[in-house]
C-alpha cells in the first residue's frame, strides 16, 4: 500500500510534463533540427556551405566583424554600466527610485522604439547633424547607416541588461565588508578595489555574458541602423532568406551562429552554472 | 572618486533616457519626415494612426496573438513547473534544460527554421503559426517565473490544509492556487509582453494576414516612409511607463503592508 | 488497558543510512499529554509526521482507538496539527483560517460562524478575527493555529515545536494556555520539543528520543530522578557521572575511585558489577549530621544563578558540579576546600 503510493507519486510527473515536452519537441526542436539538417542537405548532401563559409573572405569578414562588434559593445556597456549600477546601489530613497525606474523603463521599452529614436537622432535631419552644421562642419558626416550608428544603437539597447545584471549582484554585497575594510585602515579607493570590485565580479561575468550573446545574434538594430555593406551575421542570414533564397547557405550560417551561442552558454555553465544567470 | 563616478552615472542615465524622450515630441510633429526638432506641431499623425487599418490591424493582431500565446504557454508551463520543482525523477536536469533552451537560440536562427518548417506545413502567414512559434519562445520566462514562485512556497501550508481535511484537489483550489495567483498573473503578463514585442520571428512568418505590430513598425522604419511610427512608439513608451510606475508603487505598498 | 493511540514498532528508513525512526513503540492513553523530547535528528518529528500522515512508516503500525491509521490519507485522519511555523493561510483572515476545517467537513455557514467564534474566544482572539496573518504578531498567529487545529474536535492534537519562535515570557504564557486547553478539552496531545524544561513542566509522560529510538517513556519526575540511560540522565537536567563497582549490591555498598567507599541505592545486580552512577548537582550539600556519603572537594569556581549557586569543584581530580543554596554557598570562594555530601537515594545507577 505504501509502495503503491510512492510509485504513483513517481509516475505522475511524466503526465504533467508530457504536454510541454511534446509541444517543444514538435514546434521547437524539429524546426531547429531542420536548420541543422538543411545546412548539409540543401540542395543535396554536401558540406559545401560550411567549406565556403570558412574559406570565403567575405563570410570570414562578417564573422570577424560580428565577434569584434560584440566585444566592443560588451566592453562599452561594462564601462558605462558599472558606475551607473554602483550609483544606483549606493543611493537611497527617491534618487535610487528615479534611477531604477529609468533603467527599468529602458529595459522594457521595445527595441524598435529605441532604434527609431536613434534613427531620428543620427539622421541627417536630426540634432547630431544640426550640431555639426552649427559647428561649421558642412556637409555633416553621415552617421546613420554606418557601423558607428549600429554599434551605438546596440550599446544603448543592451546597456540596461548589463546594469541590471550588475545591480542584482551589487545589491547583495553587505556594506559591512566595506566598513570592515575601512576600519582596518583601507582608504575608500583601496576598499573599493580590494573588496567591492572582486565581490561584484559575478555581476560583471553575468552582464558581459548576457550582452555578448545578445549582441552576436542581434538582428533588428544592425539592420535598421547599420550599413547594408557592412552586415553582421544575423543580418546576413536574414538577407539570405529574404533575397537570395539560399536556404542551404543560410542554414549553415545559422548553425555557426547557434553553435557559437550554445558554446558560450556551455562555457558559462561549466564555470558558473546556468541558474545564476537569471538570479 | 565617487563623486566623479556619480557624475558619470548621471551622464550614462541621460544617455539612456534622452533618446526615449525624443520619441514623444516626434509624435506631435506635423512634418512628413524624421526631422528633429519637428518644424511643425500637431496631432495629425495621432489621427492618422487611429484611422489607418494598416496600423490598427497589426495592433489588434498583436493583442490577439499575445493573449493566445499567454494562454497556451501557461497551460503548458504550470503543470511543468509543478512537476519539476516538486518531484525528483531521472532526466529532471534534461527537462529543465529543454524548457530553457528557447532562451538560448538566436531568434534569427529560429526564424529561418520556422520559415521553412511552417512554410511546408502551410502555417506561415497564419495566427496559429505565430502563436505556436511565440509559445515556444515564451515557455522559458513563464517556467522561470513559476518555478521561482514554487520554490519559495511554504509546503507546510498545504500540509496544514490536508491535515484540516482538504483532499489534494481542494488543497490546490483553496490554498495553493490563491497563494500563487499573483505569480501566475505575472508569468502570463511576461508571456504576453514577450509575444507582443517579438520582432524577428514575426517578421519572417507572420505575413500580411497575421502581421504583428513590431513587424509593421520594422517595415515602416526600413522604408523610413511613415512618421506614424513616432505615434506608435510614444504609445508603447507610455504603456511601459505606466506599467513601471504602477509596479514600483505596488512594490512600495507591499513593503509598507508587511510589518517588521 | 489498551492504548488509545498505539504506535507499534514503527520504523522509517530513507535508504542506506541509519533509519530515522528505528523501532518506536508507544502506548498513549486517551486524554494524555505526552511530550516527544530529544535533540534534532532524533526521530521525534518524523514520528509525529507519521501520525499525521505526511510520512508513511516503512514498517510497523499506528492505531487510533483500535483502527489502523497507516492506510488512511492525511486529510481523513481527523488529527489536529500545529506546525512549527504555524502554516496559517496568508490569503485568509483568522476567522477564515479557523473556519477552513469546518468548511471541508461541510458544516453549515451559521454553525461554522458559531464554532469559529467559540474557538477564537477560547484563545482570547475574538478581536482579531478579521485580520490577516501578516497583520498579527507571532504569538497571535500561534493562537490562531491552535484554534484552527481544535475547532473540529479532532481525536488527537499534534504540536510540532510550536513555541520555538517565541520569546521567553510569551513561551511560558503559551505553555500555560496549552495546558489549560488540554485540561478543559481532555484531548490526547502529543507535543514535540527539544527543550527539556518545557517537557518537564507540561507533560503527563515524556518520551525521550535518541537516534531514532525511545530511551525512556515515563512521567517527568521519573525521567528526572530515575533516568533509564546515561543519555537521558545527561539530556534532561544537569548531571555528574561516576564509574563505580558494586561491592555489595544488596546492601547498596559500592566503591569509586573518585568518591571512595559509598552507599548507593540497592539493586539486584551481581556483586562486582561495574555501573555508572549519576548524581544531580542539587543532590550535593554541605556535610552535616546523618549524611552518609562525604567527599572532599576543591572549589574551582562559582556561578551565581540568583536562586542557587553552581559550584564547580574537583574531587579526586574529577570535575564535579554541585548546586548549593545561597546560604550554604555564601562564603565559598575559589580555592576553598569543601566538605560536601549526598544521600544514597539521590544517586541513580545505570548500566
Amino acid at each position: 500500500m505504501i509502495a503503491h503510493a510512492a510509485k504513483a507519486h513517481r509516475e505522475r510527473p511524466w503526465l504533467l510534463l508530457l504536454p510541454v515536452v511534446a509541444f517543444l519537441g514538435v514546434f521547437f526542436l524539429v524546426p531547429l533540427g531542420q536548420v541543422v539538417a538543411s545546412s548539409v542537405t540543401e540542395p543535396e548532401l554536401t558540406l559545401a556551405h560550411y567549406r565556403e563559409f570558412f574559406s570565403d573572405g567575405f563570410y570570414l569578414l562578417v564573422l570577424g566583424r560580428t565577434f569584434a562588434t560584440a566585444l566592443l559593445v560588451t566592453l562599452a556597456c561594462l564601462v558605462l554600466g558599472y558606475p551607473l549600477a554602483y550609483a544606483a546601489v549606493r543611493r537611497e530613497g527617491t534618487i535610487a527610485l528615479v534611477m531604477l525606474t529609468l533603467i527599468t523603463l529602458s529595459l522594457w521599452t521595445n527595441f524598435l522604439v529605441r532604434t527609431y529614436a536613434w534613427m531620428v537622432i543620427l539622421g541627417n535631419r536630426g540634432p547630431v547633424s544640426a550640431a555639426f552644421r552649427a559647428l561649421g562642419v558642412v556637409p555633416p558626416p553621415e552617421i546613420l547607416f554606418t557601423r558607428v550608428a549600429s554599434t551605438l544603437g546596440m550599446v544603448h539597447i543592451l546597456l540596461p541588461f548589463m546594469v541590471m545584471a550588475l545591480y542584482a549582484v551589487m545589491r547583495r554585497i553587505d556594506p559591512a565588508y566595506l566598513r570592515a575594510a575601512q576600519g582596518l585602515g583601507a582608504p575608500p579607493r583601496a576598499a573599493f578595489r580590494h573588496v567591492f570590485l572582486p565581490l561584484s565580479a559575478p555581476g560583471i561575468v553575468n552582464g558581459c555574458t548576457i550582452v555578448f550573446i545578445l549582441c552576436l545574434g542581434f538582428y533588428v538594430t544592425p539592420v535598421l541602423l547599420g550599413s547594408p555593406r557592412e552586415q553582421m551575421l544575423a543580418g546576413l542570414i536574414g538577407r539570405q532568406i529574404e533575397e537570395l533564397l539560399d536556404f542551404g547557405q543560410a542554414s549553415a550560417m545559422a548553425v555557426v551562429l547557434l553553435a557559437a551561442t550554445l558554446g558560450l552558454f556551455w562555457i558559462y555553465n561549466r564555470f558558473v552554472g546556468i541558474d545564476k544567470l537569471w538570479g | 572618486m565617487t563623486r566623479f563616478s556619480d557624475w558619470f552615472a548621471w551622464l550614462v542615465l541621460l544617455f539612456l533616457a534622452a533618446p526615449l524622450a525624443i520619441v514623444v515630441p516626434m509624435s506631435f510633429s506635423n512634418a512628413p519626415s524624421f526631422q528633429f526638432p519637428p518644424p511643425a506641431w500637431g496631432v495629425q499623425y495621432y489621427r492618422a494612426f487611429f484611422a489607418d487599418p494598416r496600423w490598427l490591424q497589426p495592433t489588434v493582431n498583436s493583442f490577439i496573438i499575445g493573449a493566445a500565446t499567454a494562454v497556451v504557454t501557461m497551460a503548458l508551463g504550470i503543470p511543468a513547473a509543478f512537476a519539476i520543482v516538486r518531484h525528483r525523477f531521472a532526466g529532471r536536469g534534461w527537462v529543465n534544460l529543454l524548457l530553457l533552451l528557447p532562451l538560448t537560440a538566436p531568434h534569427i536562427v529560429l526564424a529561418l527554421g520556422y520559415y521553412t518548417y511552417f512554410g511546408r506545413l502551410r502555417l506561415t502567414q497564419t495566427y496559429l503559426g505565430v502563436v505556436l512559434a511565440h509559445t515556444c519562445l515564451c515557455v522559458p520566462i513563464v517556467y522561470l517565473t513559476l518555478s521561482a514562485a514554487l520554490k519559495g512556497f511554504d509546503r507546510n501550508v498545504e500540509r496544514a490544509a490536508m491535515n484540516l481535511g482538504a483532499n489534494p484537489w481542494r488543497v490546490f483550489r483553496h490554498v495553493t492556487f490563491p497563494m500563487l495567483r499573483p505569480a501566475f498573473l505575472v508569468a502570463a503578463l511576461f508571456a504576453f509582453i514577450q509575444s507582443f514585442d517579438e520582432t524577428v520571428v514575426a517578421l519572417f512568418i507572420s505575413g500580411r494576414d497575421a502581421s504583428t505590430l513590431p513587424r509593421k513598425i520594422f517595415d515602416s522604419l526600413r522604408t523610413q516612409a511613415d512618421p506614424v511610427v513616432a505615434v506608435v512608439s510614444t504609445l508603447l513608451l507610455g504603456i511601459v511607463l505606466a506599467g513601471t510606475i504602477a509596479s514600483r508603487l505596488a512594490a512600495r505598498r507591499r513593503r509598507v503592508e508587511t510589518p517588521a | 488497558m489498551s492504548a488509545y493511540l498505539d504506535i507499534v514498532d514503527v520504523v522509517k528508513s530513507y535508504g542506506a543510512a541509519r533509519p530515522a525512526v528505528d523501532g518506536v513503540s508507544l502506548a498513549i492513553g486517551k486524554g494524555e499529554f505526552v511530550t516527544f523530547l530529544g535533540p534534532s535528528g532524533s526521530g521525534k518529528t518524523t514520528t509525529l509526521m507519521m501520525i499525521a500522515g505526511f510520512e508513511a512508516p516503512t514498517s510497523g503500525d499506528i492505531r487510533l482507538d483500535g483502527r489502523s491509521l497507516v492506510s488512511i490519507e492525511p486529510h481523513r485522519r481527523n488529527v489536529g496539527m500545529v506546525f512549527q511555523n504555524y502554516a496559517l493561510f496568508p490569503h485568509m483572515t483568522a476567522a477564515q483560517n479557523v473556519a477552513f476545517p469546518l468548511r471541508m467537513r461541510g458544516v453549515q455557514r451559521a454553525e461554522q460562524q458559531r464554532r469559529v467564534a467559540e474557538a477564537l474566544a477560547s484563545v482570547d482572539l475574538q478581536a482579531l478575527a478579521h485580520r490577516h496573518p501578516r497583520e498579527m504578531s507571532g504569538g497571535q498567529q500561534q493562537r490562531v493555529a491552535l484554534a484552527r487545529a481544535l475547532v473540529f474536535a479532532p481525536d488527537v492534537l499534534l504540536l510540532d515545536e510550536p513555541l520555538g519562535a517565541l520569546d521567553k515570557n510569551l513561551r511560558e504564557q503559551m505553555q500555560v494556555e496549552i495546558k489549560r486547553l488540554h485540561r478543559r478539552l481532555g484531548i490526547t496531545t502529543i507535543f514535540v520539543t527539544h527543550d527539556q524544561s518545557e517537557a518537564m513542566t507540561m507533560s503527563d509522560r515524556v518520551a525521550v528520543f535518541n537516534q531514532g529510538r525511545i530511551e525512556q517513556f515515563a512521567a517527568p519526575l521519573e525521567v528526572y530522578r530515575r533516568p533509564a540511560t546515561p543519555f537521558v540522565g545527561a539530556f534532561v537536567g544537569d548531571s555528574n557521572f561516576f564509574d563505580v563497582v558494586l561491592s555489595d549490591p544488596v546492601q547498596g555498598l559500592a566503591s569509586s575511585d573518585v568518591l571512595g567507599d559509598i552507599v548507593v541505592p540497592r539493586s539486584e545486580r551481581p556483586p562486582g558489577s561495574r555501573v555508572r552512577l549519576m548524581i544531580r548537582p542539587e543532590a550535593f550539600g554541605l556535610a552535616g549530621d546523618g549524611v552518609h556519603n562525604g567527599c572532599a572537594a576543591v572549589v574551582e569556581g562559582t556561578v551565581n544563578y540568583g536562586d542557587s549557586v553552581l559550584v564547580l569543584t574537583r574531587v579526586a581530580g574529577k570535575e564535579v558540579r554541585m548546586r548549593l543554596s545561597l546560604r550554604d554557598a555564601a562564603a565559598v570562594v575559589e580555592g576553598d576546600r569543601l566538605n560536601a555530601a549526598w544521600r544514597p537515594e539521590d544517586g541513580c545507577l545505570m548500566d
